[in-house]
């Protein structure tokens, strides 16, 4: 039971917003990050093609043996990460709930442009609240 | 809960083996050079003239040469068979699929697969910062199951969404009619880049080991 971590990517595959939760995953550099994004945004277009039956949404979660992506698309196209251990249940609401946040503190924020990497302490405090004590 | 199908990847990125259960939607056969011969008899291009096998069945001739990671698109018509060619992801879709289709052809659709675990495999490696294995990933439809051995040889199953792990199986399949059908088979040349695995005695026991996975049903 642990959060590792949150990203927000934008439609366009660019990481708008990385925050790490203690210590469970190695911090790497603000540029792996990106690039990860960028692959994990490109391979969860093509996964939704290689359904094997009837029409497929992309990838959903990605497990490694230790611990798991979950992966939240919004009908606008972004998407929330949330990495985390195998064993938690509650990821889906949490996902939910950290996109009430967003729709809250960065899209009612008249300073925010919207695809730009997120500069918001509310969003900051609010997910903060939400995960880091988990 | 289903299993769709079955692929395995040699250590040069090519598909040398694939088996379909479940599959409603199929791809379309291979374009020619697209893959190698003795992959899958059904599936490999039916013009190819110097492949071994011509079987008319539904499920037989993939055949994949090089070792092309990422799925290209170049419609190149004068691609031919040729091992040390480079990318043979082409995109042409002259055969028909018949059915409900994924619209992709055999050869493309491979290159996808390999090119998404190898991504998913190196995302994983560089997120947990050790050697850690990329074990599945899920969508609504479907589930993709990996099991990579020492020797590079990468076993991917796609299920049913809610199976549990089927890595145990991939292994028991690995251990079991894959050492026995094709390790220990002289006629089965491995690692050659130009030929699959695929034989008779191999793909019956890998069916039969599928079969008696517990949620195998129809």
């Amino acid at each position: 039971m642990a959060i590792h971590g949150l990203w927000v990517i934008n439609k366009a595959g660019g990481l708008v917003y990385q925050r790490n939760f203690g210590d469970g995953l190695p911090h790497l550099t603000a540029n792996e990050y990106l690039v990860l994004a960028g692959t994990l945004h490109g391979i969860h277009a093509i996964t939704s093609r290689l359904s094997p039956s009837g029409p497929s949404s992309g990838a959903q979660v990605i497990e490694g043996e230790s611990f798991k992506l979950n992966v939240l698309l919004t009908h606008t196209g972004t998407k929330f990460i949330l990495l985390t251990s195998l064993v938690e249940p509650t990821v889906d609401a949490m996902l939910q709930k950290v996109y009430e946040i967003y729709a809250e503190a960065v899209m009612k924020n008249p300073f925010h442009t919207p695809e730009m990497p997120i500069r918001t302490e509310g969003f900051d405090a609010k997910v903060t609240a939400l995960l880091s004590g988990r | 809960m289903t299993i769709f199908s079955l692929y395995i990847f040699d250590r040069h990125c090519a598909c040398v083996y694939y088996q379909d259960w479940h599959r409603s939607r199929k791809p379309k056969p291979a374009v020619p050079g697209g893959t190698l011969p003795a992959v899958n008899k059904s599936l490999s291009p039916t013009t190819i003239a110097g492949s071994h096998v011509q079987d008319v069945s539904p499920r037989n001739t993939l055949s994949i040469n090089s070792g092309v990671v990422i799925a290209v698109s170049n419609d190149d018509p004068s691609f031919t068979q040729h091992p040390s060619s480079s990318p043979s992801g082409t995109g042409g879709q002259s055969s028909s699929g018949g059915g409900q289709s994924t619209g992709l052809s055999f050869d493309e659709e491979a290159k996808l697969v390999y090119g998404v675990v190898l991504s998913l495999r190196n995302m994983i490696k560089k997120l947990s910062g050790k050697d850690e294995q990329f074990v599945s990933y899920k969508t609504s439809a479907y589930k993709l199951h990996l099991y990579e051995t020492l020797s590079g040889y990468k076993f991917v199953m796609l299920s049913d969404p809610e199976a549990e792990s089927l890595r145990t199986t991939l292994h028991s399949i690995y251990a079991g009619p894959f050492l026995e059908y094709v390790v220990r088979n002289p006629l089965v040349s491995m690692d050659s880049k130009e030929r699959g695995i695929d034989n008779e005695y191999f793909r019956a026991a890998t069916d039969r080991a599928v079969k008696s996975i517990p949620f195998y049903s129809i």
